[in-house]
């Protein structure tokens, strides 16, 4: 062998292992998405394989590249529609993956390759992908206006996608838009992360800039439920189009006025679909699963221990063992988890009908005409979080009729519809549901806040005062713009016990405000407290958990890269002036750190709604699930702390409460990549 | 002269590198290499390019994607391309020939194979 071969074949083999690690962590994410998986997480499974499969095959591996050469044809027919997901297939992939990894082990250690079963695999695989042949011929360009070059661009895959969506009776959607040429990978990319999260991006095609100027164009083929308006607000800088010919209802979301909600046949299904439990039972299943989890958690760390001393090869082939051994665990533990959850889970469609009845009252004493429009209602959440949710949505709705709806005649003469219009929107956004209510009413007038707030002494007189500020103002205790408090929405509760009731739920509220056109408030809520997924993190020689849903992202950064702006420590991510914060400062913990212009330190970068902080750490440990226990009377008053969680080894680490941490030491509102109108 | 290589995959696009440079050495070549489309894009304006040589299984933006583009450009439309695909996609290499790459490499092949591929495409003896 030549060094090149050498050099190659070391390459190879540490792409293959990093390749295999995260298709592991794909495939988990797959299994528990389950029939409904997205079709982006099949398609990375399968450019992963697909990968894998080309390295193998350049560099000879005649093993790995036929094994992944079965695999990669069975997850192209999957990822194309021609094969269902079943639990054998999930299995197979398992099994396939693992023998995989032994392969790529075995390139170094000839004893862990040899126990592969490559015929039997092949043959399982061969079957699986060759068992139920559906092909359909249908032209998914039959109904679109789709420019040549457009079409002549998508892959086979993209095509298949297109067709998929015209099937599900999507709205086909170009999207335009121009960008920098400094930034547009970065811009791309989050504008592509927000359409994800109501439809599928199929293709993204560049093209020259055509207005002259220095940047770039991309058309984006997006199949989504929401109309040709609805995204154009998504995307406020540019184009979009609607490519079918023929409009067709969209069939993602329901929507059932409150005047036709039948009710009848609601109450009906829950007959016969549900079964009463105690949730004090569920709650002990719960702790059973959470010390399961603890449990896996040991197990993890004793692998990584052999892991670490790999001295013997025996040592190896045991970790291997382990890993394999936890990772079925972890299967069945998510198995378990998701089951108790469910059966813990309700629709929030169970207090639609009190809500629409308080709007029909509401309506009435107010003397205005209202429509509510409910949809969403078969999303699900825990239910104990939908009885807590009842009250703040009631008053966010009561809310919007009585500030936000203007009365018929001022509607009118403003040319819109004088029945007033609230929606109610719930969906599915990751770990979270995301509730919205909005009305087409007056919006949010920075003025009146500004005086009211005045009025009240809760700002200075010339105080700067913008849109953010106002939006703040708005949830301080003792705030009301109301001339004379209505006898509707004015019960001595403000919008401020409403967001200390929905941080109470780890929940969070935000407004979305255009004057003249109406208001949002979003409500955005965890499925269930109970476990996490977590950063777990290094600092002041103590470990914290920081909820991964809380973090953004995490970056390296040297002592020199801090900056101090308004005797604040601040560091400059992009465009963008961090505030920093560090967890010793918070906590009142001793640190005797390196602050030499070269010292190392991790930055976690956090939201909360739409404020953004990063946490100063040592070091990065690990991401892992937690078990979140609630601590004592005492620590509960300290800010900044959700709970305590055991990481293994009965390690108790504490769990950070992004919200009100980033609330007591500061952060900065950024304008939320997503679906922001102000 | 100059080349661009686009792949995703770092241990492939060091082997292609390997292959290229040896196979290369009685003239004067120069490789650039992309880990992605949006590499690739802002590699453009900064190079001056003989030739470009583009995997079509990528994230972001593709390797077909890539093509139109090019092929659409005014400036850029005049650099030759080498779209490398895998046996099994034989439909997506039908599409870039139809997009107007000018050669097509089927993965795995010999360094022989894409070293005179691109000694075509460069119109080097």
């Amino acid at each position: 062998m030549t060094k090149e071969d050498d050099r190659a074949r070391d390459e190879f083999t540490s792409e293959a292992e990093e390749l295999l690690e995260t298709l592991s962590r794909d495939l988990v994410e797959f299994e528990s998405q389950g029939r409904d998986v997205r079709p982006e997480v099949v398609n990375k499974i399968f450019r992963e394989v697909h990968s894998l499969k080309g390295l193998a095959g350049m560099l000879g591996f005649g093993e790995i590249s036929e094994l992944s050469h079965s695999l990669e044809d069975m997850l192209d027919r999957l990822r194309m529609g021609k094969i269902e997901i079943t639990k054998e297939l999930i299995d197979l992939l398992y099994d396939a993956v693992d023998s995989l990894n032994r392969l790529v082990i075995g390139i170094n250690d000839p004893a862990m390759g040899g126990l592969v079963d490559i015929t039997g695999l092949t043959r399982r695989i061969h079957q699986l992908a060759t068992n139920q042949p559906h092909r359909t011929n249908e032209d998914p360009f039959a109904d679109l206006t789709l420019d040549e070059q457009t079409k002549k661009s998508l892959t086979e895959y993209e095509e298949h996608r297109l067709l998929e969506n015209v099937r599900t009776r999507n709205h086909i959607l170009a999207v335009e838009v121009r960008f920098d040429f400094a930034d547009f990978d970065e811009r791309l990319r989050a504008l592509t992360e927000t359409l994800s999260k109501a439809g599928e991006v199929i293709s993204t095609l560049p093209a020259i800039d055509g207005s002259g100027g220095t940047g770039i164009a991309f058309r984006l083929l997006y199949g989504s439920m929401l109309g040709e308006e609805a995204v154009a607000l998504l995307v406020p800088a540019g184009q979009v189009l609607s490519l079918r010919k023929h409009e067709v209802p969209a069939a993602g979301a329901s929507e059932v006025t409150a005047a036709e909600a039948p009710e009848e046949d609601r109450s009906l299904r829950s007959i016969s679909q549900t079964v009463r439990v105690d949730i004090s039972k569920l709650d002990h299943v719960m702790n059973i699963v959470g010390e399961l989890i603890i449990e896996k958690t040991q197990l993890d760390s004793l692998t990584r221990s052999l892991h670490q001393g790999e001295a013997l090869q025996q040592a190896r082939v045991t970790a291997h063992e382990l890993t394999k051994i936890a990772r079925n665990l972890e299967r069945k533990l998510n198995e378990l988890q998701r089951s108790v959850i469910e059966t813990r889970m309700v629709p929030v469609g169970q207090i639609y009908s009190k809500l629409s009845r308080t709007v029909r009252k509401v309506a009435r004493e107010l003397n205005k005409e209202i429509e509510l429009v409910l949809r969403g209602e078969d999303t699900e959440l825990d239910k104990v979080m939908v009885e807590e949710l009842t009250d703040p949505l009631m008053h966010i709705i009561r809310n919007a009729l009585d500030h936000g709806i203007e009365p018929a005649e001022e509607r009118v003469s403003q040319g819109k519809n004088p029945i007033g219009k609230v929606t109610l929107t719930a969906y599915q956004q990751g770990n979270s549901v995301v509730l919205d209510v909005t009305d087409d009413g007056r919006g949010i007038d920075l003025d009146v806040v500004r005086k009211a707030a005045v009025k009240r002494n809760l700002i200075a007189q010339h105080e700067p005062f913008d849109q953010r500020r106002a939006y703040e103002t708005l949830f301080t205790p003792g705030f009301s713009t109301a001339a004379v408090v209505t006898e509707i929405s004015g019960r001595g509760v403000g919008l401020d016990v409403v967001k200390r009731n929905l941080q109470e739920l780890k929940g969070s509220i935000d407004i979305l405000s255009v004057p003249g056109e109406g208001t949002t408030f979003r409500i955005m809520l965890p499925i269930t407290l109970a476990i996490i997924q977590a950063l777990i993190v290094r600092a002041a020689g103590e470990q914290f958990a920081i909820p991964l849903t809380s973090v953004e992202e995490s970056l390296r950064i040297y002592s020199r890269d801090i900056r101090t702006v308004e005797r604040r420590e601040v560091f400059t991510l992009r465009d963008f002036t961090l505030p920093l914060l560090r967890l010793s400062d918070a906590f009142h913990l001793d640190s005797d750190r390196d602050e030499s212009p070269d010292a190392k330190w991790f930055v976690v970068v956090t939201r909360s709604g739409e404020k953004v902080a990063g946490i100063l750490v040592d070091a990065l440990v690990r991401q892992q699930e937690v078990v979140i226990k609630s601590i004592g009377e005492r620590l509960k008053t300290i800010p900044g702390i959700a709970g305590a969680t055991e990481v293994g080894e009965g390690e108790i680490v504490l769990v950070i409460d992004v919200g009100t941490l980033i609330e007591q030491f500061g952060g900065k509102a950024r304008e939320a990549r997503a679906g922001v109108l102000v | 002269m100059k080349v661009l290589v686009v792949e995703d995959s770092s241990s492939m696009r060091a082997y292609l590198t390997t292959i290229i440079e040896g196979g290369t050495e009685s003239f004067d070549l120069e490789i650039v290499e992309a880990a992605s489309g949006f590499e690739a894009l802002k590699t453009l304006p900064h190079h001056k390019f003989d030739a470009i040589l583009t995997d079509i299984n990528m994230p972001d933006i593709n390797g077909l994607e890539l093509v139109s583009f090019l092929k659409n450009h005014p400036v850029h439309r005049a650099i030759p391309i080498m779209v490398i695909s895998t046996e099994s996609r034989e439909e997506d290499r039908k599409r870039a020939e139809a997009l107007g790459a000018e050669e097509y490499l089927v993965k795995p092949f010999q360094a022989q194979d894409l070293i005179e591929k691109l000694r075509r495409l460069l119109k080097v003896a």
